[in-house]
């Protein structure tokens, strides 16, 4: 399928980047999809709050990722491409689900190790990646988000401390099971190429072989993320020994 | 034995942390075996491909605790942390993101609580003159374990002497990379013994001063840059570079000469002119009291073709945190003294480290001795 080309996309923008904009049209794609179901994420996370601030805090981060969603769309119309999303694509709506299952659990401290510690760790390190790599305002964009969503993790960060003081056994437990859940998605995701078939959000084939045009890699936006899984794991004070078991571990 | 990966999968460790090592694997196939082990063998192994693509991502980390015992009862618990420097980044090029490696690694030895800290194989040639960049905190010290590889190294050279019925007396001693810690710390407990010493290294004014300070103990000292301008023939060789890979050609030693491969890694390329010679590794030592792993990283971590070997820096962090000396026994470069050797040989000695069995590429050197492991 050949890219959309938007009308209010400007001239030198659409011509600078023409050759890789559809390459960029699927990057930008799958981070819109990342902040919309980050802001179902949390407008689902608001419905289990009993403490009238944190359901406020919730419904303002939902809030924060659908401007994300936003702005990824406004950097394609500039670069004249319409950035589709899919939250239903089978890999996002896995992580969606596995998310789901803490909700129906009313299980608070699981929502936020899902969203904050796995999904976000995804987002930082590979927004970071993209947004040293993208030219002008796309670039700024990417790493603006980066800076954003890593900002926020710092708040789950000192509620993710303090409950695991209270059960450092139980709390890694918990944090194991969701690894298996969610961080095998998410690495299947990020495998250098997709072998399960198309992800669903690409819009023709798989974006990954061509990343290479755009001076990003597959490897490189994988290793960055595990990467910054294992510091936010450090962060929260899980051994570096288990965890990086539970990394190596995951499919590749 | 020690626990198996699937027993810490979920579950740290909560022990005293006495010590932490600092190493990193030398080859990708030791670096491959670590992440198949990590895997467990319910997974396939992970491709060459992967493994060069994920390893250089790692953030440095412990990989397993490690118990010690000494033959007088005393015991005391550490950590190995890698610090995922990748094989083929020890180059020159890459020296600035590995000593953020280092760095790292530093700082999760003082997080987990470590009295004292090892700095094995590149490591400690990559910080010896460069401590300043280790992050400080007082009730954590560093060695870079130098002193302890050097009384190895010695220990190795007599042996094998006696071993071969050569008079080390009457002996030329060669040794490359003679200004480095290592180096310079072999040639003031060797030069006193032997005939006549050859230094070699790049830094010329640097091999000028310490030929000067031996020579002002009398001994006969002769230096180059380039090993074809000696005057004679050295019997004994010890190769002490710093190189990332086996590139070290040797070129005018005796036919039969001894040579101690005492680099990490193992940097002497083998070539014809060595044929007759009798070469082995450095620098190793052997744990009698008990070394454990856990998880169980045996024959992994330590890939010698005897049981409980370990490279002498890095057990010279565990023979000062079994004689409960929590201090920076080897810092800088070129301090190391013939006293300071035999003052660490006695403590590990005291503790059951002893020199390791010598062998090389080929396996054992001593005749009756036998691998325990595969080896290849």
């Amino acid at each position: 399928m050949e890219p959309l080309i938007g009308v209010n996309a400007s001239p030198m923008a659409c011509a600078s980047l023409a050759p890789s904009a559809p390459i960029w049209q699927d990057i930008l794609a799958q981070a819109m999809t990342g902040e919309l179901l980050a802001a179902m994420n949390y407008t689902s996370l608001s419905e289990i709050c009993d403490d009238p601030a944190e359901v406020a805090d919730a419904l303002e981060h939902a809030q924060g990722e659908r401007g994300h969603a936003a702005a990824f769309a406004a950097e394609g119309r500039k670069i004249g491409v319409e950035v589709s999303n899919n939250v239903d694509a089978k890999h996002w709506k896995r992580l969606r689900d596995g998310f789901m299952r803490c909700i129906v659990d009313r299980d608070f401290i699981g929502c936020l190790i899902v969203q904050e510690i796995m999904l976000e760790s995804f987002a930082v390190a590979s927004y970071s990646r993209v947004g040293k790599a993208a030219p002008g305002s796309l670039g700024k964009a990417f790493a603006r988000i980066a800076a954003e969503e890593e900002d926020h993790v710092d708040h789950a960060m000192s509620i993710l401390r303090t409950e695991r003081a209270l059960d450092a056994g139980r709390f890694d437990d918990k944090v194991y099971r969701l690894h298996l859940d969610v961080m095998t998605t998410l690495a299947q995701m990020l495998a250098k190429e997709c072998k399960d078939g198309h992800c669903e959000v690409c819009h023709a084939n798989c974006v990954k072989p061509s990343l290479f045009e755009v001076s990003l890699s597959a490897a490189e936006l994988r290793g960055a993320s595990l990467r910054q899984y294992l510091k936010t794991l450090d962060m929260l004070g899980i051994p570096g020994e288990v965890t990086l078991a539970w990394v190596t571990q995951l499919p590749v | 034995m020690g626990d198996s990966v699937a027993g810490v999968a979920s579950r740290g460790r909560t022990t005293e942390v006495d010590f932490a090592l600092i190493g990193h694997q030398e080859s990708w196939r030791a670096a491959a075996d670590v992440l198949a082990f990590l895997r467990g063998p319910q997974r396939t192994p992970l491709p060459d491909d992967e493994i060069k693509d994920i390893l250089p991502w790692i953030p440095p980390r412990a990989v397993c605790h490690v118990d010690v015992g000494s033959t007088v009862g005393a015991k005391t618990s550490g950590l190995y942390i890698d610090s995922f420097i990748p094989p083929d980044r020890l180059e020159a090029a890459y020296v600035h993101e590995n000593i953020g490696r280092v760095r790292a690694a530093a700082a999760y030895a003082i997080k987990a609580g470590a009295k004292i800290v090892s700095l094995g194989g590149f490591s400690s040639i990559l910080i010896e003159g460069n401590f300043d960049q280790l992050p400080q905190r007082h009730d954590t010290v560093f060695t870079t374990g130098n002193t302890l590889t050097v009384a190895f190294i010695v220990q190795g050279i007599k042996k094998m002497c006696a071993l071969e019925g050569r008079n080390i007396r009457r002996s030329t001693l060669l040794i490359v990379g003679a200004t480095g810690d290592v180096g310079s710390g072999c040639a003031r407990c060797l030069a006193p013994i032997v005939s006549r010493v050859q230094l070699s290294a790049r830094n010329v004014e640097r091999l000028r001063r310490l030929a000067a300070e031996l020579q002002a103990d009398g001994v006969q000292v002769e230096i180059a840059t380039d090993l074809q301008r000696f005057s004679a023939e050295a019997d004994v060789v010890i190769c002490a570079a710093s190189l990332p890979s086996p590139s070290l050609l040797l070129g005018r030693i005796a036919p039969h000469a001894i040579v101690c491969d005492a680099g990490y890694p193992k940097n002497l390329s083998p070539s014809a002119q060595m044929l007759g010679t009798k070469v082995f590794f450095g620098g190793l030592g052997q744990i009698t009291g008990g070394l454990r792993f856990a998880p169980d990283f045996h024959g992994i971590l330590n890939r010698h073709p005897f049981p409980d070997v370990v490279h002498g820096c890095l057990l010279e962090g565990m023979a000062l945190a079994l004689e409960r000396r929590f201090e920076a026994f080897s810092q800088g470069r070129g301090s190391i003294t013939q006293e300071r050797v035999e003052e660490i040989e006695t403590i590990a000695a005291r503790h059951g480290i002893y020199l390791a069995p010598l062998y090389n590429a080929d396996g054992p050197v001593e005749d009756g001795l036998h691998c325990q492991t595969e080896w290849a």
